[in-house]
C-alpha cells in the first residue's frame, strides 16, 4: 500500500469508529443547535485525532501534510454524513486568509486554533443585495474613522453567520475608483456593537444563511488584511484557495445507485420502472456524465500527486453535476407518482429526493452561478472575449444605477 | 481506472495529428462524398505506413504490442481529421477476436497480413436496426455462410469479415473472405465509409468462437470497437468546439466579435464541457483494457460510458458548430457537413446510442442485484 492508501484507509477506520457518535444516522431528528453543538464535539475530536488543518502548517495547529491527504480524507469523510457543514466555509477560506493576511500574529493563532477545535466559527461576507456575481458592485462602504474605520452597509447570503464569532469582509473604501479598484478587506467580530444578522428561510425551510447588516460598526486598523483599495485581490485569493475540493459527480445529492434502487423497486406501467425505455436512458446518460466527472477528478488527483497542475476541467464539476442532480430529482419523485408527496424539511440531501430538489436551486447559484461558470469556461479555458461590461473603468460612483 | 499519458502516448498523440494535419486535403474528402465506393487512399496509406494497423496487434503477430491507450490517441487525431477510410477501427476489432480467440491458424494467418496494413477487415455483427441480434439470422453450416448482413462499414472493399451467424441456434464467430460473397454498395450520406450490403451463399469461413464464449468475444470486440470509435468521437468533437471558437474570435457582428454574446459563448463552453465528460470516459475506459481481461464488467460498463458520452459529445457539437457559423456552416465548401455526416456514421455504426444504454443499465443492474 501507497502512503496515500495506508493514510486514507487509516482516516477511514478513525471515521468508522466515530460514526455512530457523530454520523447520518446519529443526526436524525436533532434541532439545528444539537446539531451545531454535535458539530462542535465532531470538529474538537477530528482537532485530537489529527483531522483538523490537514494541510496547515504545524505552527498553527495544522497537520502539515499536502491538500492530496486532505483531499484524500475529505472524500472519506463524506460518506458518514458528519455534521461538519458549519465549519466548512469557515475553515475553507477565512481562517486560511487570516492565517496569510492577519497581521497580529498572536491573535491570529489563537483564533485559528479555536477554529480547528471548533470552539470559534468564521464566515464570509462577500455578497450583498447589489453584488453577487458582481461582486465588486459591493456598495457596504468602510469609511476612514480616526485611527480605524466605520463600517457601515448590508451583506447577504452569508451562511452560518448566526453562528459566528468572526467574518472576513470586503468593503469600498473609495467610491471615487473604478470597482475593484477602491475595496479593502478586513476581518470583523461578528459580535460588536452594530452588527445585527437576521437568518434568511430559504425555499426548502432552512435558515442557513443570512442578512448581516452594519450599522457604524467599529474597525481596528490592524482588523485590515489588505492595502488600502487592494481588497479585491484578496478577495481572489480566497476563491482561489481550493480549486479542487472534495466533490462528488452526484453534484451533492443523491448518487446515481440510489435513482437505479429507486428505479428497480417502482413500478411503472405493471412492470419495474428500470426496465422502461426512458428510465434506461436517463440513468445511462447520468452515469455516463458523472462517471465522466470522476474520472476528471481522479485524473486530477494524479496530476496532484505528481506535482503537476490540474487540468482546467476539474471547473466543470459542480456546473454539470447540480444541474444533473436537479433533473434527476425531478423524474425521481415524478417516478414516484402520487406516493411521492411527502416532505420532510430536514431530509438528507443526500438520501431524500425532495430535499435534493428543492434545494437543488442553491446548488447552481451559490459558489459562482452557472452563467458565471461558463463564463468563466469560455473566457478563461477557450480564451472567448469578455461580456461587453459598461461599468468598465468607470469610476464607481459615476455608474448609472 | 483512470491515468496519466506518459511521453510516448503524447509523443503518439501529437505526432499522429501533425501526420494528419499535414497530408489531410478537406477538398479531396469532400469529392469522395459524391462518390460510392471510393475512400481516401492518402489516408490509409499513411495509416500503414505510420503502423498505427499494427498498434493493437501483438508482436509475434507483427504488431507493436500496445494497447487501445495508444490507438485511442490515433483515433482521436483520425476523429479530428475526419478519416478517410473506416479500416483502423474495424481491422483492430476483427483483430482483437483473432487475438481472444479459439482458433490460431487464422490468427497466424490474419493478424500479420492485418498488422502490415496488407489486408482489410470488416465487422458483419449487425442485421436490420440490431447491432448485435441476440440469435444472428445468418446460419453457418458445415463451414459455408448464408444470409445477409446490411450496412457493414467497410464492407465493400475489405478482405475478410468477422461474422455474426448462428449454429443450430447456438451462437458464433466466423471469419469469412468477403472474395466469396456477394457485396452491393449502400450509396450514402458517408460514403468513404464503404457501407455494404453482404450476401452469403455458401461462403466459406472458419470458427474464431463458438456457444456462450462466442457472445462474450462479440461482445468484448463490440466494447473494444466502441472505446476507439468514443475517441474519433471526441477528436471530432474537439475539432468542432475550437472550429467555432475560432469562428467566434473573428466573425463580428453589432461591433463585436460574436464570441462575446453569451449566447455564443455559452453554447461553446458547453461543448467544452461534453468533450471533457467524453475524453475523461475514453482514458478511464482505454486503461481498464487489460485489467479486466475480455469482457471483464468494469470494461463494457466504461466502454458504454465512454461511447454514449462521445456521441452525446459529437451529435451536439456538430449541430452547435454549423449554428454558430450561420450562414456558412451549411455551405458545401466550408465542410462542417463533413462532420455533421460522420458524428452520424460513427454514432451508429460501433452499435447505436439504445444498444449502449441498454448495454450500460443491464451492467448496472448486475452489479446491484
Amino acid at each position: 500500500m501507497s502512503d496515500l492508501e495506508t493514510y486514507r484507509s487509516t482516516a477511514r477506520a478513525w471515521l468508522e469508529s466515530v460514526a455512530p457518535t457523530f454520523g447520518r444516522d446519529a443526526r436524525v431528528g436533532l434541532s439545528v443547535e444539537d446539531d451545531l453543538a454535535l458539530g462542535r464535539r465532531y470538529q474538537r475530536a477530528k482537532f485530537d485525532a489529527g483531522y483538523a488543518g490537514i494541510n496547515w502548517p504545524v505552527d498553527v495547529g495544522g497537520q502539515g501534510l499536502t491538500h492530496i491527504e486532505k483531499l484524500a480524507f475529505d472524500t472519506e469523510e463524506m460518506v458518514f454524513g458528519m455534521p461538519g457543514g458549519y465549519f466548512g466555509i469557515s475553515l475553507g477560506m477565512p481562517v486560511p486568509i487570516l492565517i496569510r493576511f492577519g497581521a497580529d500574529k498572536d491573535f491570529m493563532k489563537e483564533r485559528v486554533l479555536k477554529a480547528l477545535k471548533g470552539e470559534e466559527i468564521w464566515c464570509q461576507l462577500f455578497s450583498e443585495p447589489a453584488g453577487g456575481s458582481d461582486l465588486a458592485g459591493l456598495r457596504t462602504r468602510a469609511e476612514v474613522d480616526g485611527n480605524g474605520w466605520k463600517l457601515n452597509g448590508q451583506k447577504l447570503w452569508t451562511s452560518w453567520a448566526q453562528y459566528c464569532d468572526y467574518g472576513v469582509i470586503v468593503a469600498r473604501t473609495d467610491p471615487t475608483v473604478p470597482k475593484h479598484k477602491g475595496l479593502t478587506y478586513y476581518w470583523v467580530d461578528m459580535k460588536a456593537p452594530g452588527v445585527d444578522v437576521r437568518p434568511i428561510k430559504l425555499a426548502g425551510g432552512d435558515s442557513h444563511v443570512n442578512e448581516v447588516f452594519f450599522d457604524d460598526v467599529r474597525l481596528e486598523d490592524s482588523q485590515r488584511m489588505s492595502p488600502v483599495g487592494g481588497g479585491f485581490a484578496v478577495a481572489m485569493t480566497t476563491l482561489m484557495i481550493e480549486r479542487y475540493i472534495a466533490t462528488d459527480s452526484g453534484g451533492f445529492g443523491p448518487h446515481i445507485d440510489e435513482f437505479v434502487d429507486l428505479a428497480r423497486h417502482t413500478d411503472l406501467n405493471g412492470k419495474p420502472a428500470i426496465e422502461d425505455g426512458r428510465i434506461r436512458s436517463t440513468i445511462a446518460r447520468n452515469y455516463a456524465m458523472r462517471s465522466g466527472l470522476e474520472s476528471i477528478t481522479t485524473r486530477a488527483m494524479l496530476m496532484m500527486r505528481a506535482g503537476m497542475e490540474p487540468g482546467a476541467e476539474g471547473s466543470l464539476n459542480k456546473l454539470v453535476a447540480v444541474r444533473s442532480r436537479q433533473k434527476l430529482s425531478e423524474l425521481a419523485l415524478d417516478l414516484m407518482g402520487n406516493s411521492g408527496f411527502a416532505f420532510d424539511a430536514h431530509a438528507s440531501v443526500k438520501t431524500d429526493w425532495a430535499a435534493s430538489w428543492i434545494n437543488a436551486p442553491t446548488g447552481r447559484i451559490a459558489g459562482g452561478a452557472d452563467e458565471m461558470l461558463l463564463n468563466t469556461i469560455a473566457e478563461r479555458i477557450l480564451g472567448l472575449p469578455q461580456d461587453h461590461r459598461p461599468d468598465k473603468g468607470v469610476p464607481f460612483n459615476a455608474i448609472p444605477a | 481506472m483512470s491515468i496519466l499519458y506518459d511521453e510516448g502516448q503524447r509523443a503518439i498523440a501529437s505526432e499522429s495529428r501533425r501526420v494528419l494535419d499535414a497530408r489531410m486535403d478537406k477538398a479531396r474528402l469532400l469529392a469522395l462524398l459524391e462518390q460510392t465506393g471510393k475512400y481516401d487512399q492518402p489516408f490509409w496509406d499513411t495509416v500503414v505506413e505510420q503502423g498505427w494497423t499494427g498498434i493493437g496487434i501483438a508482436e509475434d503477430h507483427g504488431g507493436l504490442g500496445l494497447g487501445l491507450i495508444e490507438l485511442g490517441l490515433v483515433a482521436q487525431a483520425c476523429g479530428a481529421a475526419t478519416s478517410g477510410a473506416p479500416f483502423l477501427t474495424s481491422g483492430y476489432g476483427v483483430a482483437s477476436a483473432l487475438q481472444g480467440g479459439s482458433n490460431a491458424d487464422a490468427a497466424a494467418l490474419w493478424l500479420p497480413k492485418l498488422a502490415a496494413g496488407e489486408a482489410t477487415a470488416a465487422i458483419a455483427f449487425a442485421e436490420g436496426s440490431a447491432p448485435l441480434p441476440l440469435v444472428a439470422a445468418t446460419p453457418f453450416i458445415d463451414g459455408k455462410l448464408s444470409g445477409t448482413k446490411n450496412g457493414v462499414a467497410g464492407g465493400l472493399t475489405a478482405d475478410v469479415a468477422l461474422v455474426w451467424a448462428s449454429v443450430d441456434g447456438q451462437p458464433v464467430l466466423v471469419l469469412a473472405e468477403l472474395s466469396g460473397a456477394t457485396r452491393s454498395a449502400v450509396d450514402s450520406f458517408d460514403n468513404s465509409r464503404l457501407y455494404a450490403d453482404l450476401a452469403f451463399a455458401g461462403t466459406p469461413a472458419v470458427v474464431i468462437a463458438q456457444g456462450p464464449v462466442a457472445h462474450a468475444l462479440a461482445m468484448d470486440v463490440m466494447a473494444r470497437v466502441a472505446v476507439i470509435a468514443a475517441h474519433e468521437q471526441v477528436g471530432g468533437a474537439e475539432a468542432l468546439m475550437l472550429t467555432a471558437r475560432d469562428y467566434a474570435l473573428t466573425r463580428r457582428a453589432f461591433g463585436q466579435p460574436i464570441g462575446a454574446f453569451q449566447s455564443v459563448k455559452h453554447r461553446i463552453a458547453e461543448l467544452y464541457g461534453l468533450v471533457e465528460i467524453a475524453r475523461a470516459n475514453c482514458i478511464h475506459a482505454a486503461a481498464l483494457e487489460g485489467v479486466c481481461g475480455i469482457s471483464g464488467p468494469g470494461f463494457v460498463t466504461a466502454a458504454a460510458a465512454a461511447r454514449i458520452s462521445a456521441t452525446e459529445a459529437y451529435d451536439t457539437a456538430a449541430r452547435d458548430c454549423v449554428q454558430v457559423h450561420g450562414g456558412i456552416g451549411v455551405t458545401w465548401e466550408a465542410g462542417l457537413h463533413l462532420h455533421m455526416r460522420r458524428a452520424r456514421s460513427l454514432a451508429i455504426e460501433a452499435g447505436n446510442l439504445f444498444f449502449w444504454e441498454d448495454v450500460l443499465v443491464n451492467e448496472l443492474q448486475g452489479q446491484a442485484a
